[in-house]
């Protein structure tokens, strides 16, 4: 995250994300992938002056597809709430970040940090805890309506 | 059909407010509910004491025709002396009812009662013809006999199906949605559902099945019909379960179902939404306790700042005196 102010190269007062504009390659780091296996993955570029975190969600069955892509869709158009949170995901991802060195001036670096692992912990934990109640208030309602017939 | 209430809340309010009303009026409502049901209310300034309240269903179902599956036995027992049947009902409704406002009791609970009752004509409508067919079919005396499924449509977009099959009926539901999420929440409901249909609490309810394709007993029936995004729920009723005040029960959830798995897929997706909004706040706190507050902004810039107050230190007679040195000499010459 040693991200730095770094106007752009090809065009004259231009400072825009290189991560995300890809202009130059001497700018450009390796790529991080982190993967647990291909349904659950992190992938992490970086530049001189951006750094971007695409992450994949675990989605096991239908329910949590529908689950996963109902709250990442739902944060995804509060993105103003969460100044990093980038409002279309990488192709491939479920959700992405996009970190400027105009963010690390303005907020403290560790906790930018934590604030992404908190929020991968968050929506695995999220997604399965709704995906319980889901199935919880189902089952209340179906011995409501079966108890009706007795 | 998509109504928990058998007394209809509009035709409640609508009657409740002519009777509190100080002077007679003349009104003419005509509205729908629950998109299957239509009403008339009519009161004339000519014959201010009568109220008229016509409605129809969209009952269509195969091999009954409307006028006979009117349950005017049930209307008659069910209404007391201030409301009589007309006939022949209103152009274009099923049932036209004369409502005596003036002998409508005094006492304001009791009021409140009767015009309920009266509210529930539809709920009475609806539930008389599934009633008198499934007593019909529980009554054929070859119970080995399978027959033809029966169509039933309360609701354009939600016909169900009734089977006679050895030793009990079998209803089944296509079930449709018009979002994929909403198929998902069904689903999990229909599984339960199943699940708690054999489970020991429940053991008396009529046994549920769930299927993703068109069941054996709708073999025949059109592709139209048949194809659904929710798959078919089927409730097996037994003798059981029609016998004496149960099958009023039995004949209200059935026809409750579509509205009872709707309310569920509304009141889940609610759900969600608070759970969703909940975690975002929380979310969204921790990314603004990373934001550098004003003190630690300046704590970042501090060598800027230590420059500064070192300046500052310095009196103005140090700063004057190298500069103004030159001219308190010279003053100082021109005095001698």
């Amino acid at each position: 995250m040693c991200l730095q102010n770094f106007p752009c190269q090809e065009v004259e007062r231009h400072n825009k994300p290189e991560v995300e504009l890809k202009t130059s390659p001497e700018l450009l780091l390796n790529p991080v992938l982190i993967c647990r296996n291909e349904a659950e993955k992190c992938l992490i570029e970086t530049s001189i002056n951006s750094l971007r975190i695409s992450i994949k969600v675990k989605q096991a069955d239908e329910l949590e597809n529908i689950l996963t892509k109902k709250f990442l869709r739902f944060l995804s158009m509060r993105a103003e709430a969460f100044q990093v949170l980038r409002r279309k995901p990488v192709q491939g991802y479920d959700i992405s970040f996009l970190i400027t060195n105009y963010h690390c001036e303005d907020m403290q670096k560790n906790k930018l940090i934590d604030f992404i692992v908190q929020f991968m912990e968050d929506i695995d934990k999220e997604i399965s805890e709704l995906k319980m109640s889901v199935n919880t208030r189902g089952r209340l309602v179906a011995t409501e309506f079966l108890k009706q017939f007795i | 059909m998509a109504c928990f209430q058998r007394a209809s809340p509009t035709v409640k309010e609508i009657l409740l407010n002519l009777l509190s009303a100080k002077r007679p009026r003349e009104i003419d409502h005509q509205f729908y509910e629950f998109g299957s049901v239509e009403y008339r209310i009519q009161v004339f300034s000519s014959d201010p004491d009568h109220v008229l309240l016509s409605i129809t269903t969209l009952l269509k179902s195969q091999g009954v025709s409307q006028a006979d599956s009117l349950p005017y036995h049930a209307l008659h027992g069910l209404y007391f002396d201030m409301v009589e049947v007309v006939q022949p009902p209103k152009d274009g409704y099923q049932l036209t009812l004369k409502i005596d406002i003036t002998k409508m009791p005094q006492r304001k609970d009791d009021c409140i009662k009767v015009v309920t009752k009266i509210s529930s004509v539809q709920a009475v409508l609806l539930s008389s013809q599934l009633k008198e067919m499934l007593w019909h079919l529980f009554s054929l005396d070859n119970f080995r006999i399978m027959f033809k499924p029966i169509k039933l449509v309360y609701h354009q977009r939600e016909p169900f199906y009734i089977i006679r099959q050895p030793y009990k009926i079998t209803v089944i539901f296509p079930m449709r949605f018009q979002d994929n999420s909403d198929v998902v929440i069904a689903t999990t409901l229909f599984q339960e559902l199943r699940y708690v249909a054999y489970s020991g609490s429940c053991t008396k309810a009529p046994p549920c099945s769930w299927s993703p394709i068109p069941p054996a007993e709708l073999k025949g029936e059109s592709f139209k019909d048949l194809s659904t995004n929710g798959g078919f729920v089927s409730f097996d009723i037994f003798s059981r379960h029609i016998e004496d005040s149960k099958l009023d029960k039995t004949v209200w959830n059935l026809l409750n179902f579509y509205a009872f798995v709707k309310s569920h897929v509304k009141c889940t997706r609610g759900f969600i939404q608070r759970r969703m909004h909940k975690r975002m706040e929380s979310l969204s706190e921790v990314l603004q306790k990373a934001g550098i507050s004003r003190n630690e902004l300046l704590d970042k810039k501090a060598p800027r700042n230590i420059c500064l107050t070192k300046t500052k230190k310095f009196s103005m007679s140090i700063i004057l005196k190298p500069r103004c040195g030159f001219f308190s000499r010279n003053i100082k010459i021109a005095h001698s």
